[in-house]
């Protein structure tokens, strides 16, 4: 595994998605669990390149190229996923987006793709989204959870507006929301009144199946 | 105007231009500017506040025309380069304007094409250039700024409400910003004394509806100056163009702004300077525009007054100033609000580096970075006018240890924010005067920017 994260970690710096997709691919069918490569190389290796970003030790062209080739190792491992997971009833409807000024989006892809592999139904709008395109997006699509996420401390007030906009639609009470990103916390969440924060992907798995436990419990 | 002339160019160039995906023209950007780096031999010297080579600026110069004739302008609706040739490039430059009247009657004023190190004053521009404020105490901030000797030239602020309502752009409400903006803009400088001087408008134009609506008949007139921008990097869209065209046919001054990002695809500070140089560069050429400003970026902070961007500006508006006779203005764009110090400290850093560097017209100050509710006023623009007066024809070695000295005094402090008081607390608002505690420490620290060997004129 350590020779497969430093292998990982130069591609993901090199912008090399061929090679980190074919030592990926080996690495699973070397038996490696698929939520492994995600938890212990993936997430860490991201958190390491945003960290570089935020001392501008790089730059965002550096950040994009890290991005595809992350997104690349997440198919990757999506396809295994996907091929084992059988494909019962949806567990529930979410929206998801990484918050405006924000073009951060692979944490936010991989919950993405695990909410998917877990039977949720999932409207992923991508990066720099905009408040009101969350809600209108909630509201035509009728979904349960709205799903925000941020890599930038300069754009986590994007999800204060989120959450002020629906109050002052009164339709608050409709839909779960939750946090999520690198300088996110759980005191964050609650002190701007989200109903939850998960810290890594699995965590908003279960988040979500929590969430959508309450929803049909009232 | 003989440098308007090229609009039914810029239209072919827009609609026939190389079609090419926004995010392939964004990846062109910084390939190309990663490698005009290596060229030109472009480093940025943390050690240093500005640049004090001849030779660097002239590196930069050519590295930024390169650039320009790469890459050319974006338009994000039709997909396309708008390309122009070297010679076209530098035929535009050839024909721009080396100085501008703007206003009218008494107080009129000229501006004129400056150098590194030039001892004549460069022109004042005061104002809030968008910071918010409550339209009940709209024309009184605007007041501060008029009622300034030092300032020749006013912009505006956007307003928070108007009517008594939250307004909102690219609607009706658009087109009845810019008229509260004419009303309230020329009572204030009615009451200041000043019914001619030239303003920069329509500040509150977010799209091309306000600046259509405010500078038609009994609107903002031909002799102020009117916005038009590019969007970083390089990049333009119909409504730019809408307003360009729309100024052009209707002979206004164009004043053409551009933020390149530090962090974003320019790269670093060397990047941001040769995008800086390149969007001057097109902004002559395709805004056709009579004066052109730079606030680079902080990705985190949003201001210009970072380490890095000081040096980039002075970089720029060297390379600019040395290289074209072009009327080049730079905005002064602190982290710090009203009432601190270290406002004070990053105008006097700003109007420096500037200064020194040949800029024509020092603009400011957008306080707090303009986004705070009512904290902006007159008081921080005189002092970066009149810092401006204190820099002309102090040399760039000289300037650049003074500026070291000056970011001591803010460098620290610029992710903490300090935000300051707002314009009710600085000032007394129905007299418009700053209030003691607000001139002591105007008085403090212009008197440690003197110790410094910044010898203040007033």
């Amino acid at each position: 595994m350590e020779q497969y994260y430093n292998k990982l970690m130069e591609c993901v710096l090199e912008g090399e998605e061929e090679e980190a997709v074919e030592i990926t691919r080996a690495e699973i069918e070397g038996g490696t669990d698929p939520l492994d490569i995600v938890q212990k190389c993936l997430v860490p290796i991201l958190d390491d390149v945003g960290d570089k970003f935020s001392k501008l030790e790089i730059f965002l062209p550096d950040l994009i190229m890290s991005a595809d080739v992350a997104k690349a190792v997440k198919d990757e491992i999506r396809a295994h996923l996907l091929s084992s997971s059988n494909g019962s009833e949806s567990s529930g409807k979410v929206v998801i987006g990484t918050v405006q000024g924000d073009v951060h989006d692979i944490g936010k892809n991989i919950v993405a793709t695990l909410l998917e592999v877990n039977g949720y139904e999932v409207i992923d709008l991508g990066n720099d989204v905009a408040p009101y395109t969350f809600i209108e997006t909630a509201k035509r699509e009728k979904v349960d959870i709205i799903a925000l996420s941020s890599l930038l401390t300069t754009s986590m007030p994007y999800m204060v507006d989120v959450l002020k906009t629906l109050d002052g639609l009164g339709i608050r009470d409709q839909y779960k929301v939750i946090v999520g990103g690198g300088p996110v916390s759980a005191e964050w969440a609650e002190s701007i009144g989200a109903d939850g924060y998960s810290n890594d992907a699995n965590e908003a798995v279960e988040l979500c199946r929590k969430m959508m436990a309450e929803r049909k419990a009232g | 105007m003989k440098s308007h002339t090229r609009l039914l160019t810029v239209l072919d160039r827009m609609d026939n231009g190389p079609v090419m995906e926004e995010k392939d023209f964004d990846k062109l950007i910084s390939k190309t500017v990663r490698g005009l780096i290596k060229k030109y031999s472009l480093k940025y010297d943390r050690s240093e506040a500005i640049i004090t080579d001849d030779d660097l600026a002239d590196r930069f110069f050519e590295a930024g025309l390169e650039l320009a004739c790469t890459t050319g302008v974006y338009c994000t609706d039709t997909h396309t380069q708008m390309i122009f040739s070297k010679e076209e490039i530098l035929q535009a430059l050839r024909w721009a304007p080396d100085a501008l009247t703007i206003g009218s009657g008494l107080d009129q004023c000229t501006i004129v094409t400056r150098r590194p190190e030039d001892p004549v004053v460069p022109k004042i521009v005061g104002g809030g250039f968008g910071a918010p404020i409550p339209e009940e105490w709209f024309s009184a901030v605007m007041e501060s700024y008029a009622k300034e000797p030092v300032i020749d030239s006013i912009v505006g602020c956007n307003f928070f409400t108007t009517h008594g309502r939250t307004p909102k752009t690219r609607s009706p409400w658009e087109v009845l910003l810019a008229w509260r903006e004419v009303e309230l803009i020329k009572s204030a400088a009615q009451r200041a004394g000043r019914p001619g001087i030239s303003i920069g408008v329509v500040e509150n134009a977010v799209s091309e509806i306000g600046e259509l609506s405010g500078s038609s008949y009994g609107g903002f007139p031909q002799c102020d100056w009117h916005h038009t921008c590019f969007v970083s990097e390089l990049k333009t869209n119909y409504g730019l163009l809408i307003k360009v065209a729309h100024l052009v046919k209707t002979g206004c001054i164009i004043h053409s702004f551009y933020n390149p990002i530090l962090g974003g695809y320019a790269g670093g500070a060397e990047g941001v300077a040769i995008c800086a140089v390149a969007g001057i560069i097109m902004e002559c050429v395709v805004n056709m525009a009579t004066t052109f400003s730079i606030c680079p970026t902080h990705p985190f902070y949003n201001c210009d007054t970072a380490p890095e961007l000081i040096w980039a500006v002075s970089a720029a508006q060297q390379a600019v100033n040395r290289n074209t006779h072009l009327l080049t203005t730079v905005m002064t764009s602190p982290v710090s609000g009203p009432m601190t110090e270290s406002l004070l400290y990053e105008c006097a850093t700003m109007a420096t580096a500037a200064t020194v560097s040949g800029t024509a017209r020092i603009d400011g100050v957008r306080s707090a970075v303009g986004v705070e509710i009512l904290h902006v006023t007159g008081l921080e623009a005189r002092f970066n006018g009149e810092i401006a007066h204190a820099a002309a024809g102090v040399s760039r070695k000289d300037a650049n240890e003074m500026i070291k000295e000056f970011q001591k005094h803010y460098v620290p402090y610029l992710d903490k924010r300090p935000i300051g008081k707002s314009f009710l607390e600085a000032y007394d608002p129905v007299k418009v005067e700053p209030t003691q505690e607000w001139l002591d420490m105007y008085g403090k620290v212009k008197d440690e920017v003197g110790r410094i060997g910044l010898k203040m004129k007033y």
